[in-house]
């Protein structure tokens, strides 16, 4: 057995419309199909009555109901018979929308940074995750179902992100989302030039960050070629073949050129922005979102035309001479330049109520309101790749919602609930202090 | 030679006076929601701002001949918010431009006041979103940290900003040394009565070796009197708070560092204020009946794993509850933290999970300034107090409301920061670049 046949049933769930798929994985996957099928354990039929729902992608229903039949949205609207059978739960007065999409965030892991050499694409975060983490259960409470969680900034290639959603404390193949295209995290800037330069190695220098990069991925490209050739070779019939040496850092390295996975990067000055961009043209790789991405404001018309996702804060500022420059008023230039904006936490505090982190973009900008919910839903549900199931509230996505008692923007609203595919997942009214007869 | 000093010092004044009229405007805020804070109803009127103070709240006030006239219809006046434990004025730029945080376990000498730039950037930024005055502190990875001083948010040097030198002491209980003394809790509390007692020690040879200069003034009557007791300035620092002069503030971590705390507050009978993240509610009611300030820095502080996911989010409405007086932290301070407008989310998240807003509000303006003793002079919006006033579009306590208007010593400050001329800059280039490639 090579190394590479025993990774092969842990990775393959990441990767992409994989065609080979061995029979033993999908002998595991009818098994569990099976086992879901018989407990229905995560599919639940559940129906919200009364509320106000804003859908993100249709308006706002005033008194509409949304049904959820086996995990997914199968009505929403003002009008709709509630199917017999399906537990209904009266929303009266309250807020439904999607819920919250969190694309970058570090809960649930329990290792964030494989700080000792800045290339580890070798590393996959799915093996740090922590289904129990009480991480996930806190953010839960902030409507929040899906998160992204990601290696740290220590290395210029990270290592692969997990997508997940926060069923919390569950068998960890519920927790992440299968069939879609991982990212791999890179990072550029004063992070990895401080934990290597520190250690007086390279990268000590935006320079140098930009070499290891370009010597990584010139190497897979030949690594790459080496394999094809072979694997060409073999199929064209030829005996006698001897295949190249395995590598995990560039067959993580090989996915990316073969757009198997995609790429999100730390960044946060206007150069590494634009200098980033032109590396994924030069390697033709994948460049999904530009994370933090403090200086976006400054290049909105390059990130527009390269159509990458702005992934950050809303008024964090000058907490490190990169983010000096941090100017919440510029969600505005990138509005206007057509780039697609995503609020992200980076933090297991924020992370809790982005909704309210979300409204403080209508005091800087004029960005209208369902833009801006869709920088917390559907905007981030596309960083993913996953806008046609998650992040908004349409027939056919998946029955992932946050109920608040008033309008998620208000900030003086809390959330009452957060559902992930028909299951409800947090309930103020069991979890709250309150509930439980005050404080202590 | 009398008399020229005399006329020196005529003109001196003279002048200062114009000085001070020159940059104080006369304004009248007209027709606006006026939230005075401190008791005062919410009225629909006008408010008079004359020589950097509030003159008049009322209806239909007239103009005086130059006043600037701002009508407010539609928009709510609120006084200028006061943050507590901030960097403003010595974060600087970050890396070298930072001056918080002197080396050293015990530094009570340090002063915010020798490093004040009225230059740092975050003075504007901070401004523009409704505060109008800050404590700023020396640092607070000590275990004795420094003193801290009062700054309005607006004056050219650090001795126009300043309102008040040394208005309290920065303890940090949970400052342990690594490798070093005091390396643990109970370290840090031997530590601190350490050096009380000696500082107690100091005060009490200070007073008699000023007695005895005296009397042996009295008797000679010359300037021969002996030389009083070595100066020595970590004790000299420290003499205020052990004479109960000088408030210390108690950067606490925990119930433990807490408990500690109040001990010594008790022990030293010190004008103790305590500053908590965590395990306050444990010692609510003692605190309550020991009417100590607290400063509440945890809102968004995750709780235990085996605690509710609220029990923060809730706590500021407990402490509201039990009568004791706290103000919000904005939640972080030194080089980390320039985000210091952001002190209104801490107040939202309260308001979310049971605080009334008018206690909230409380807490961001006149209970910071009781605290701190400065309530005479701002904090509220009420005759005769300094004119800090924000304007704004909608509550403070709303996310998205937003400050239009800002006077601070009644001067109208300008609506730029650094963040705003970065957006100016980039719209303009970013524009520019989009139309050439069309």
């Amino acid at each position: 057995m090579d190394s590479s046949s025993r990774q092969k049933p842990f990775k393959e769930p990441l990767g992409k419309k994989r065609k080979e798929v061995d029979m033993g994985r999908r002998f595991i996957v009818i098994l569990a199909a099976l086992a879901v099928a018989a407990n229905c354990v995560w599919a639940q039929d559940l129906a919200l009555k009364g509320g106000t729902i804003l859908t993100i992608t249709n308006g706002t229903i005033e008194n509409g109901t949304l049904v959820i039949q086996n995990g997914k949205i199968t009505a929403v609207g003002k009008n709709v018979k509630i199917p017999s059978g399906v537990k209904v739960i009266d929303v009266t007065g309250k807020y439904i929308m999607p819920g919250v999409i969190d694309s970058h965030s570090h809960i649930g892991l329990t290792d964030v940074n494989e700080a000792t050499d800045p290339v580890t694409p070798q590393i996959w975060m799915w093996e740090a995750l922590e289904p129990g983490a009480d991480s996930i259960r806190k953010t839960l409470a902030g409507g929040v179902t899906t998160v992204k969680a990601m290696h740290g900034s220590a290395n210029v290639i990270g290592g692969v992100n997990v997508t997940i959603k926060l069923r919390y404390d569950r068998p960890v193949e519920e927790l992440i989302i299968p069939g879609i295209r991982q990212q791999l995290k890179m990072a550029l800037g004063e992070n990895p030039k401080r934990v290597y330069g520190s250690r007086q190695r390279s990268p000590s220098t935006r320079m140098g960050s930009a070499y290891v990069a370009r010597k990584a991925f010139i190497e897979a490209k030949e690594y790459k070629a080496k394999w094809d050739k072979y694997e060409k070779d073999k199929a064209s019939g030829k005996k006698d073949l001897t295949p190249p040496k395995k590598d995990l850092r560039m067959e993580t390295l090989k996915m990316v050129l073969e757009k198997k996975l995609s790429i999100d990067c730390h960044t946060y000055r206007a150069d590494e922005i634009v200098w980033i961009i032109n590396f994924c043209k030069e390697f033709d790789i994948d460049l999904l979102q530009l994370s933090h991405c403090i200086d976006g404001y400054k290049v909105a018309d390059v990130m527009a035309d390269a159509g990458v996702f702005y992934g950050g804060w809303v008024d964090w500022w000058g907490f490190k001479e990169e983010a000096y420059d941090g100017c919440p008023y510029g969600m505005q230039i990138m509005h206007d330049a057509g780039v697609k904006i995503v609020i992200n936490s980076d933090s297991p505090v924020e992370g809790r109520y982005l909704f309210r982190v979300a409204a403080k973009v209508l005091k800087y900008t004029d960005i209208p309101e369902n833009e801006v919910l869709k920088m917390i839903t559907l905007n981030p549900a596309e960083s993913l790749e996953l806008g046609d199931r998650i992040g908004s509230l349409e027939k056919g996505k998946d029955g992932d919602i946050a109920v608040f008692d008033k309008h998620p923007l208000d900030t003086t609203t809390k959330c009452l609930m957060t559902i992930i595919e028909g299951e409800i997942f947090f309930d103020y009214s069991k979890e709250s202090v309150t509930a439980k007869g005050g404080s202590q | 030679m009398r008399r020229v000093t005399l006329y020196v010092l005529v003109v001196f004044f003279l002048l200062a006076r114009v000085e001070v009229s020159a940059a104080a405007d006369t304004i009248l805020i007209k027709n606006g929601t006026i939230v005075p804070i401190n008791g005062g109803a919410k009225t629909t009127g006008d408010l008079l701002i004359e020589n950097g103070k509030i003159v008049k709240i009322g209806t239909r006030i007239q103009a005086p001949a130059g006043a600037k006239v701002i009508d407010a219809s539609g928009k709510f006046v609120y006084p200028g918010i006061v943050a507590v434990m901030t960097a403003v004025g010595v974060t600087g730029y970050p890396g070298a431009g930072n001056d918080t945080d002197e080396v050293g376990t015990s530094t009570p000498h340090m002063d915010p006041y020798d490093a004040i730039n009225p230059e740092d950037e975050c003075i504007e930024v901070t401004r523009l979103g409704g505060v109008t005055t800050v404590q700023t502190i020396s640092g607070s990875r000590s275990v004795i940290n420094g003193k801290s001083v009062i700054l309005h948010l607006e004056g050219d040097l650090a001795d126009k900003m300043l309102v008040k030198r040394y208005v309290a002491q920065i303890i940090n209980m949970g400052a342990r040394e690594q490798n070093k003394y005091p390396s643990t809790q109970p370290g840090i509390v031997s530590f601190l009565r350490t050096k009380f007692d000696q500082a107690k020690e100091y005060a009490k040879k200070q007073s008699e070796a000023d007695k005895k200069s005296q009397k042996d003034k009295s008797k000679k009557g010359e300037d021969d009197k002996e030389s009083p007791a070595q100066r020595n300035l970590e004790m000299e620092a420290l003499v205020p708070v052990v004479t109960g002069k000088v408030p210390v503030i108690f950067i606490t971590t925990d119930e433990v560092t807490i408990r500690n705390a109040l001990e010594i507050i008790k022990e030293y009978k010190l004008q103790g204020i305590i500053r908590a993240s965590s395990g306050i509610l444990k010692y609510a009611d003692r605190i309550a009946k020991e009417n100590i300030p607290v400063i509440w820095a945890g809102t968004s502080a995750i709780p235990q794993r085996w605690e509710p996911f609220d029990l923060n989010y809730h706590t500021a409405a407990v402490l509201a509850e039990k009568g004791i007086l706290f103000a919000f932290d904005p939640g972080g301070w030194g080089p980390g933290n320039r985000n210091v407008r952001d002190i209104t989310t801490p107040a939202s998240i309260s308001v979310a999970h049971g605080l009334s807003e008018k206690t909230a509000l409380e807490a961001l303006t006149i209970n910071p300034a009781r605290i701190l003793g400065i309530e005479e002079e701002v904090g509220s919006l009420e005759a005769g107090k300094t004119a800090n006033v924000a304007i704004w579009t909608g509550s403070p306590i709303q996310g998205r409301s937003r400050v239009e208007t800002v006077i601070i010593r009644g001067k109208l400050i300008p609506m730029t920061s650094l963040q705003t001329r970065l957006y100016e800059k980039f719209k303009k280039i970013v524009n520019e670049r989009m139309k050439k490639k069309k």
